[in-house]
């Protein structure tokens, strides 16, 4: 009976590909069982990364770039993440709303996400999500994340390309956030280049590049989202950084992998140790607690107890 | 609000069709279902049935939420009738704003579960909400059991 | 303008008071705060300690006299009674002339236009569900409509209100119908009321068509054309009842009005316009809620603030330019649909304290508005409730009746020093239009709006018939009425599709390309390009559609 659902994701089936994304965020074996099956033929679209401190005009510049792609004869899936609230867990997703010129385009799939509160910004079903997507056949798949730091460091395990959406006058706030941001950034974007200090924001980026040894390639690109000026060489420049990263999609998805197992395998020992009784156990915390054991050695020798 | 939450959260799409583009009511409510814990997704007026369709769709929603002022909610039966045609017959749809009393049992009819006027209260609806999306989830659960064996 | 309590020179006052205080804490038991709207606390009593009118001069002066605080004319409404515009819309252009008709016969001279939410939404009408046409404005799309919906109308003599905004194409149509007429343009007067495109973005985006920057473009070319084409024409009215209603407290109201108002005037100063040609057409346009001495006290803070910004930050040097001249609306959102015959009642008070406070021009809303558009009967019960305001409780007979007032005075100032506050803040944001373009004003109304909407569900916030003094069994509103005949419509529509047809084609590209071209260059105006247009028998949706494609489609930022 699975197959079924799996044959429809495959075969390109948008509601098929709905339903998978929703058991992804839900998780469990049914999850784990289909998300096995998908994982062999993951591989075959490209990711591309939109980040930026919101009021760069992201959304609109996404909308735009999927308008590109589509006139090339690309189909399309947008993951569109924004954050939950810490306190009651619920969240408003208004991104998908911004990409209202595809809003009946089916060759364009847009699912919202919300964070889930995840440490990391992304949520964690968000790598499932994506590969179900690439599976479901879409060419491109696109996301969007609000630059607040910390998404960043996922969104780059798992896109092919990084685009990072600055626009000018958007305040000194953001200079602090450019640095973390040019580790990771295949592309910048400097949107809005229509402004009097656009020029001034473009020079700032390229100088910051100049200082990188490891950033001297990142183009810089001049866009008007709102009058889709610069979106062709907005996709020139991901073209050319895609071919130059070609090969390293199997090693990035392999040390996200590892990532992946590294921290699963930590939350199975945290829980294992948490829920541990023994009188071995008992011991060990009073030595650490009264300093006759670091904690390091105290953690190494719980791992030996456990396990 | 005691109600429990659903995992995952439920999602609501909050949105307009029609012409109207009145929407301090639509933001209010869909501020008081994400602090309710509910994912809402939120689009600005003007939606045209066929986007509502995919976004139901592709959002994998549990109710929709319709802010209707003047004649909108004069083609919700259009909306339900296409929602029912692309499969998504199951999905919760309610409708909040004015609608004159001689024409809800048109709308009630065509599908939709309950009409809030302006002076619905905040929990009145949440509630509802939280019922109507836990009732479809049962439903969208027991089908995925079968099919995702 | 905080005021410090005086000591007075009054022998016996501080022993009275005293009394006063001990009997009415002995009586009242337990007292409770109580806050405005814009949350400023309200004392049981005010008394000359509060405000003694020592700075009488400097602070009230006299009607006419800056900083206005009394009113902006010698004569106020003892002289001329303020203009009674009721708003219209509804159905086909037939429609709307068989209803102007009924108003001018009976002695108006001044109209207004309400346009379709369709004719909002920057479409035509063959562009949408039939179903959907008329029900709140009327449909006018071309010249030819407007000339219908106009016939008969003295277009020379009366002053209009078009409740349109940008690319303001009904003044286009109206405008192409007065040269067909043989009407000079000079003798056009009247108000584009929706010129705000900031508030529109910001709290109302039905109103809102063009990106920020393609509007704030249109708004420019849109004023320099008016004052070399139509001087008699207000190009812009700065409007805060978007806000208002949107849930902005009163303070938070006219703040954000003055300083979009400071953002629109040195968007003119930059483009070399002369500030006090630009300044005496300036209008403003509120709600007038039912917080009564709030909304009388804010009126008039607003009226001596911006006396002095025209002065003295915009170095405007014409009296004329210092004069806050506006419009006022009853609010609709004050209303309920529950027991509607309250609603009477309450836009009486909403009407007594926008006369109190000075307006130029008033909109009383019938009792139905938050539900229909009002009938016939519904809107004769809003006028005759100006009138009896008027003639009957005397309300026009001595002007600022209530300056003077140790409460209204002591609330003026309040009032005026926390919008000061926040113009502050604005300015130090960049100013209005950076400010609405990073969402910093929505998410200050949006709180507002929220904190209000809880204390009603508190029962803190009492609306009769709502939260309280419900009562099921009383006459219930909700009948559609009022709607247009479907088949006129759709004749109407028919006809319309037929008139696109047998245009000549090359013409219609012709006439848009020129659009086009004007929106790319600099120099050009676009507005004299829309008139063109309008008279070349293009349509206001392809107006729309030409002018967002080249300056940016208008989506308004979503703060939830």
């Amino acid at each position: 009976m699975h197959d079924d659902l799996v044959d429809r994701l495959t075969a390109g089936d948008p509601s098929a590909l709905a339903r998978c994304i929703s058991l992804m965020e839900r998780g469990g074996a049914a999850a784990d069982r289909i998300y096995r099956r998908v994982c062999p033929r993951v591989g075959g679209a490209t990711v591309i990364g939109f980040t930026g401190a919101p009021g760069a005009g992201k959304s609109t510049l996404i909308d735009a770039y999927i308008a590109a792609l589509r006139v090339r004869g690309a189909s399309v899936a947008v993951a569109a993440v924004d954050p939950s609230s810490p306190i009651s867990g619920g969240a408003v997703l208004g991104d998908r709303a911004r990409m209202w010129r595809h809003a009946e385009d089916p060759g364009v799939f847009i699912r919202s996400v919300a964070s889930h509160g995840h440490l990391g910004g992304l949520s964690e079903s968000m790598h499932r999500i994506v590969d179900v997507m690439d599976v479901a056949g879409r060419d491109f798949i696109i996301i969007e994340t609000v630059g607040a730091g910390q998404s960043e460091v996922e969104v780059v395990e798992i896109a092919d390309v990084c685009v990072v959406v600055n626009a000018p006058n958007m305040g000194d706030e953001v200079q602090a956030m450019k640095a973390g941001i040019l580790e990771i950034a295949d592309v910048l974007v400097v949107n809005k280049s229509d402004l009097p200090l656009a020029q001034r924001t473009t020079k700032q980026l390229t100088n910051m590049l100049e200082l990188r040894r490891e950033n001297r390639d990142v183009p810089v690109v001049e866009t008007v989202a709102l009058t889709e000026t610069g979106i062709d060489a907005l996709h020139d420049a991901i073209t050319r950084r895609l071919a130059a990263g070609a090969g390293d999609k199997q090693k990035r998805r392999e040390r996200r992998m590892r990532r992946l197992i590294a921290d699963r395998a930590g939350r199975i020992v945290r829980d294992l140790v948490g829920d541990a009784d023994g009188g071995d156990l008992a011991d060990l915390v009073h030595a650490a607690a009264s300093g006759e054991i670091g904690i390091d050695a105290a953690a190494r020798r719980a791992l030996k107890a456990v396990l | 609000m005691s109600l429990a939450t659903l995992s995952p959260p439920a999602r609501v799409l909050v949105t307009k069709i029609g012409l109207d583009g009145h929407d301090r009511g639509s933001r209010i409510v869909a501020a008081f279902l994400r602090d309710a814990g509910m994912e809402v997704i939120y689009t600005p007026p003007w939606q045209s049935i066929p986007a509502v369709v995919k976004l139901a769709m592709e959002e994998d929603v549990d109710v929709i939420g319709i802010s209707s002022l003047a004649t909108d909610h004069l083609i919700v039966p259009k909306l339900t009738d296409a929602l029912r045609a692309a499969g998504l017959g199951h999905v919760g749809v309610v409708v909040g704003g004015i609608v004159p009393e001689d024409e809800r049992a048109v709308l009630i009819d065509a599908g939709v579960h309950a009409i809030f006027g302006p002076g619905s209260a905040r929990d009145e609806i949440i509630q509802h909400v939280a019922l109507l999306a836990a009732k479809v989830r049962e439903t969208k659960d027991a089908e995925l059991a079968e099919i995702a064996q | 303008m905080s005021k410090e309590a005086v000591q007075l020179s009054l022998p016996g006052f501080e022993q009275a008071h005293g009394r006063w205080r001990a009997e009415y804490g002995r009586q009242i038991g337990t007292d409770r705060v109580i806050r405005n709207r814009s949350q400023i606390e309200i004392k049981p009593l005010y008394t000359p300690r509060d405000w003694n009118g020592e700075s009488f001069l400097d602070d009230l002066g006299f009607p006419g006299q800056f900083p206005y605080t009394r009113g902006i004319y010698p004569t106020m409404h003892r002289g001329r009674t303020w203009t009674q515009r009721q708003l219209i819309g509804l159905g086909t252009p037939e429609d709307y002339n068989k209803r102007v008709r009924v108003i001018l016969d009976a002695g108006a001279t001044a109209i207004s236009l309400l346009p379709c939410n369709s004719g909002f939404r920057g479409v035509d009408c063959d562009e949408v569900d039939p179903v959907l046409l008329g029900t709140c404005g009327t449909v006018i799309n071309t010249t030819d409509h407007m000339d219908r919906a106009l016939d008969g109308v003295p277009l020379g003599n009366i002053s209009t209100a078009m409740n349109d905004p940008s690319p303001f194409t009904l003044l286009a149509f109206t405008l192409a119908v007065a040269k067909r007429r043989g009407i000079p343009w000079t003798s056009i007067t009247g108000t584009s009321n929706q010129s705000d495109y900031i508030s529109h973005f910001i709290a109302n985006h039905m109103f809102y068509r063009l990106s920020l920057a393609g509007a704030r473009r249109v708004l420019l070319d849109h004023i320099e054309f008016c004052r070399k084409h139509v001087p008699g024409w207000n190009p812009v009215s700065v409007v805060g009842q978007h806000m208002q209603q949107a849930g902005a407290t009163p303070v938070e109201t006219m703040a954000f009005t003055l300083s979009t108002a400071l953002q629109y005037a040195q968007d003119c100063i930059d483009r070399g316009m002369d500030i006090d040609v630009v300044l005496r057409r300036f209008t403003f346009f509120f709600d007038i809620s039912i917080s009564f001495f709030e909304e009388v006290a804010k009126f008039r803070a607003g009226r001596r603030i911006w006396a002095r910004l025209a002065r003295e930050r915009l170095g405007a040097k014409d009296p004329g330019s210092w004069r806050f001249k506006f419009h006022g609306q009853t609010s609709g959102v004050d209303l309920t649909e529950q027991q509607p015959l309250n609603n009477v009642a309450r836009v009486a008070v909403q009407a007594m304290a926008g006369i109190m406070s000075g307006l130029q021009s008033l909109h009383t809303d019938a009792y139905d508005e938050a539900i229909t558009t009002p009938t016939e009967e519904t809107a004769r019960i809003a006028v005759a409730t100006q009138n009896i305001l008027r003639e009957e409780a005397h309300l026009c007979d001595v002007i600022d009746p209530l300056g003077g007032s140790y409460y209204v005075e002591t609330l003026t100032d309040q009032m005026e020093s926390e919008i000061e506050v926040l113009i502050g803040k604005i300015d130090a944001a960049g100013g209005m239009y950076k400010a609405a373009e990073s969402g910093l004003v929505q998410s200050m109304i949006g709180t507002s709006a929220l904190a209000f909407q809880e204390r009603v569900e508190r029962g803190e916030e009492k609306i009769i018939g709502v939260n309280c003094y419900q009562n099921d069994s009383g006459p219930s509103l909700s009948r559609a009425t009022e709607r247009p005949a479907l088949d006129r419509m759709t004749d109407h529509v028919a006809r319309f599709q037929a008139y696109k047809e047998a245009r000549s084609q090359d013409d219609v590209r012709r006439a848009l390309d020129a659009l086009a071209r004007a929106a790319n260059s600099e120099r050009e105006n676009v507005y004299e390009r829309i008139v063109e247009a309008a008279e070349a028998g293009i349509t206001h949706g392809e107006i729309v559609s030409c002018l967002r494609k080249e300056l940016g489609f208008g989506h308004p930022l979503v703060v939830v």
